[in-house]
Parts: C-alpha cells; structure tokens; sequence
C-alpha cells in the first residue's frame, strides 16, 4: 500500500525537478534580463537606450513565451498572449513596445522570476545532491580529512551510518516539497503572465454566448427534426393503418381488433412525442416569438388578462422557454386558485434582466408548493441564474416576479 | 367531391392524395407551397382545401395565413387547417371573419379515416372542425368559480363536442344517446351556462367557443 502511493509521488516529484532546473535556467536569464531592463530605463533619459529597447522587449518577449509554454502545459491551462508588433521606424517601434501593456507585465515577470524561478531551482538541484551526499557518506568519510554531515563530525561507522538516515530524510523533503514548490512558481507566473481580466471575462462571455446560439440551433433542430418530420411519419404510418382498418371492414373480428390497437399504439405515441416536445420547447415559441406566445398565454386565460409588454433584447431559446413556462404556471395556478377577477402581466427589460410578471386582485396568501409547479418553473428559471419571486399578503394582491439575465 | 391539398412532406401528401381517392373523393391538385395553393384555387373554386399550418419558406404558419387569403378571396371557402401542435389562438384566427366552413385539426386526427372523411365533409357543408385537444384545452383553463363546474359529467361531454363542431346527430351517435337526450342535454347546457339557445350549426359554435374562451 505505501507502494502505490509512493510510486506517482516520485514521477511527480521527479517531474517536477525537471520543471524547477528548466526553471533555474530560465530564472538566470530572467534575473540578467531584469538587470538590463534597470539599466536601460536608466540610461533613456539620457537618449542612450533607445536603440536597445525594440531588441530587449524582443527578448523578453522571447523568455516570457518560454515560460508561457511551460506553464501552461505544467497546469494544463492555455496562456494565451497578445503583444504589439513592433515594426517600423526605431521611434515608432519604441512607442508601440511601451504603450503595450503587455511589456510591462512581461518585466514584472522578469523580476520576480528572476528570484523566485532561480531559488527554486536551486532548492530542486540542491535537495536531491544533499540526499545523495548523505546516503553515500559511508562510502567515502574515511578518506576525507575532516567529514561532516550537518555540522556534526563523522568519526565512527555508526555516524557513517547514521548518514543513510539524513539522507532518507532529504529525499522526503524532496518529495514532499517539490512538486508543490513546481506548481506554486508555475502558478505564480500565470497569474503575472496573464491577459487583464477584462480580456477574460470578454472570452468567457463569448465562449459562452457560442454555447447558448449552439443550444438554441440544437432546440429548434429537436423541434423540427423530431417534432415535424418524426410526426410526420408517424402520421402516415397512422394513415395506412385507417386505411388498412376500413379494408378489413369485412374481415374477421381478430383482424379487426389487431388492426385497432395497432392504430391506438401508433396513435399514443404521436401523442407522447408531442407532449415530450412541447416540454424541451414549445412550439407556440417558434412560430409566434417570446411576446406572441405569451400573449397567447394572455389571451387564453379564464381571468381576464391585459398584457403590457415593453421593447427586449433577444434570448436564448432556452430562456424563452423557461420565461413562457413561469407565465404558463403562474396564470394557471392563478385560475384555479386565486379567486382573481382580473390580471396583468406584464413583460420588459429591467438593466440587463427580463423581468416577467403576473400580477392578479385575488384574496392573496399564496404558496409555493415544494415539489409543486412553481417549484419546477424556479428550477428552470435558476438554471439560467435568474430569480423567481412569489409576493402574495393575505388579502392580495399577488405577484409573481421572474428574472432571468438577458446579457451574456 | 374536389379537394386541393397544401402540404410539403411528400410523404404525407401523396398519403392524403391516397386517402381521398380510396374514399371517392377527387384531388384537383396538390401543392407544396402558399404560392401554388393560392393559384389553383384561383382556377374554378374546390369543394374544399386541406392545407398545413407549417410551408416553406419559413415553416412558421404560410400555410395558416393562405388560408385566411384563400377565404378572403373567395368568401365561405370550406378550408380544413392540419397542424403538428394546436393552440387556441390559432384556432381563434381561424374563425375570426364568422363565416362556417372552418376546420383546425391536429395532423394525426387523419389516421382515424372515417372520423376524417366525416370532418372533410362537414366543412365542405359549412359546418365548423375544431380539434378535441384545442377544447380540452380551453375546458382546462376554468376558474374555480366557473359555472362550468355545475356541469354533470355527460353535459361537460356534449358541450365539448358542440363545441368541436359536431351536429347534434353527430353527438347523439358518438355518445350512443337518443337525440331526445342530447336535445335535453345541450337545454340544461346552455340554461346552467347562461347562454341564450342558439340554433344548429356554425352560429352555436362560434357561441360555445366564445364562452370558453371569454
């Protein structure tokens, strides 16, 4: 047992020594790079490190790409990086390389690079030499003139020995250490390294904008391919069997019979795929938008309904359904138990939210049922970030208030 | 009796073409698009048009709206809209200009053929269709102080089907009563209602539809 979990420590520890000498390497020419940063930006206000500056970026452009690379296999995280070209006229060149944000993230990174990547590495070199050192000092204590470990002299077997166990006390520093120490100055560097979060969250947001249109595509190809098309087949299979049933008009009753549960089987299930539809996405959306299904809703309410709806931004599909189906539920559990004579509903966009609402004059007190209607349309509406707001007093009115973020 | 059919799935439309046929029925045309439909009724008028809610281009309701063009055009045109889904309002666009010859059928109603036959008939007689599931819909949608609820159970059954367009011959058969029953049905219907008696045929629908729906 202390076996397998010893043996992925030591890949990763060993792993991670790679990353740290590399690192140690890299954190040299950082730190010399740092230096003659200093020097340059020294040197400009006497007009003498101008021609420098294009080459020097260049080069820490260079490094930085390095670690990039590094880092973002290490933790399996891409780093992307965009840097001004530098092209043009020396002046022009010097404008673009320090009016580019990116050049400054880059000499932060130097400096603290050039520290933190140069001890680590030092910290990754020496603990494994230390261990050696000290695992072979009965090797070689009696032909050195003065042996040490640790500051305590080596003179008897029994210390000589005693270095085995200094060493395995090296080695599980090394193990326990090393491979954190890789991932903190990988990390380190990421976050120095990385595009401001205004760039991140642009890409979030587009990355996610993408996966709504691709919902909305994939809805709307369920309802035309399975709704319609399957539907359609399954209307000429229901065809045939009619007319298969009035040949067997003469025919004995089996047949009959046979023929009649056959057209009831087919017939149960266009039913069943209809209903299956119209809970993944209504078809009323579709054909009418978001404001003409939820005036059909209006329209066909048993309690009288005005409908107020001002200007939205599109919505993802999905949205829409769950905005439709918050109004559905809300005007049918206002039917059936609110005693209202009249209700409003009322549709528009409030900062980047869609604010749906049905308010009814009804005698009020109402509650949420868990595992009742409202609950399932929260649910949906939550699974978009949106809130769902039930505000009934004794005595009414009642309202039920739907948010859901319409931005992206 | 001649019939143009509107419908783009091939295999549905040639299924109909079928259908008709087998039970004598002639088919002048059969179209795939608004435009053609609206074409051959311009020829001499058909007896009746069976048309899908959903045509290209859009698929959205083309075959709908040449429908309402069709009628508007020529004015009582027996028109039986199929449709994958219905709605009320649909239904209720359908029946806006208050002439009979109204039909708004789910698709899968034309496996029942004789059920079919029967709507496809009445339509061309300027009776009016609507499908059971748009009725069960509205009769869904009550409030609890409607008095609908006073309704037995048989009388809820007889308003649905008058309501569905349906003769009162046509209730008595599908409910295996005497029409001096359904007679005394749709009087304590429309008493227990409020509703004034309204006479056979398009009229009583278009009433029946306007109560649930108000």
């Amino acid at each position: 047992m202390c076996d397998v979990q010893l043996r992925p420590r030591l890949v990763a520890t060993s792993g991670a020594v790679r990353h740290l000498v590399v690192g140690l390497g890299l954190g040299l020419l950082a730190l010399f790079t740092f230096a003659a940063v200093i020097i340059v930006a020294a040197l400009t206000p006497f007009g003498v490190g101008l021609p420098a500056i294009p080459p020097l970026t260049v080069w820490a452009r260079t490094l930085t790409s390095w670690q990039r690379r590094r880092v973002a296999t290490r933790l399996g995280v891409p780093l992307p990086t965009r840097h001004r070209p530098l092209d043009g006229p020396l002046t022009r060149q010097v404008r673009s390389a320090l009016s580019d944000p990116a050049t400054y993230r880059d000499i932060a990174w130097l400096g603290v690079y050039g520290v933190i990547g140069t001890a680590g590495g030092y910290v990754a070199v020496a603990l494994p030499l230390f261990a050696v050192n000290a695992f072979t000092v009965p090797l070689w204590w009696w032909a050195v003139p003065e042996p040490s470990l640790l500051g305590y002299p080596i003179d008897s077997w029994p210390a000589a020995f005693s270095g085995i166990a200094v060493g395995l006390g090296y080695t599980l520093l090394a193990v326990v250490l090393l491979d954190p120490l890789a991932a903190a100055t990988a990390r380190l560097s990421h976050v120095l390294l990385r595009p401001p979060k205004r760039v991140r969250l642009a890409a979030v947001s587009a990355a996610r904008a993408a996966a709504l249109e691709a919902h909305e595509r994939e809805l709307k190809r369920i309802e035309r391919d399975l709704h319609d098309e399957t539907q359609n087949r399954l209307v000429a299979v229901l065809m045939n069997l009619g007319m298969l049933e009035r040949s067997l008009a003469e025919a004995p009753e089996p047949a009959r019979r046979l023929a009649a549960r056959a057209h009831d089987a087919a017939s149960d299930a266009l039913t069943h795929l209809r209903q299956v539809v119209r809970t993944i996405h209504p078809p009323v959306l579709t054909e009418r938008g978001l404001d003409g299904a939820i005036a059909a809703l209006a329209a066909g309410s048993p309690v009288p309904c005005t409908l107020t709806v001002e200007p939205f931004p599109r919505l993802p599909a999905a949205v829409e359904t769950a905005a439709y189906f918050a109004v559905a539920e809300a005007l049918t559990n206002l039917a059936k138990h609110s005693g209202a004579t009249r209700a409003q509903v009322r549709l528009r966009a409030e900062a980047d939210l869609l604010v749906a609402e049905v308010e009814d004059d009804g005698y009020g007190g109402a509650r949420a049922r868990p595992g009742g209607g409202l609950a399932g349309v929260d649910r949906r509406v939550a699974a978009f970030s949106g809130r769902t707001l039930l505000i009934s007093p004794p005595g009414g009115p009642t309202v039920l208030r739907v948010e859901l973020p319409c931005g992206l | 009796m001649r019939v143009v059919i509107a419908e783009d799935d091939a295999l549905l439309r040639e299924g109909l073409v079928m259908l008709l046929t087998s039970e004598g029925i002639t088919v002048e045309a059969a179209v795939d698009n608004a435009g053609d439909l609206l074409e051959a009724i311009g020829g001499s008028a058909p007896d009746a048009v069976v048309v899908d809610v959903r045509l290209p281009p859009d698929f959205r309701d083309e075959g709908l709206k040449a429908a309402v063009e069709a009628r508007r055009r020529r004015p009582g045109l027996p028109v039986l809209v199929l449709s994958s889904y219905v709605e009320d309002s649909t239904a209720a666009e359908l029946l806006h200009d208050g002439v009979g010859g109204v039909g708004y059928l789910l698709k899968q109603r034309v496996g029942k053929v004789g059920e079919f036959i029967d709507a496809l008939r009445r339509v061309a007689d300027g009776g009016t269709v609507i499908d059971p599931e748009v009725i069960a819909q509205l009769l869904v949608r009550r409030r609890s102080s409607d008095p609908l609820h006073n309704l037995t159970p048989r009388e809820r059954e007889v308003l649905g089907l008058m309501a569905e367009g349906h003769a009162n011959a046509g209730i008595a058969q599908r409910l295996v009563l005497s029409d001096g029953a359904v007679n005394k049905h749709i009087r304590n219907i429309f008493d227990k209602l409020g509703l004034p008696p309204s006479e056979n045929g398009h009229r009583r629908v278009l009433a029946v539809l306007a109560y649930l729906k108000a």
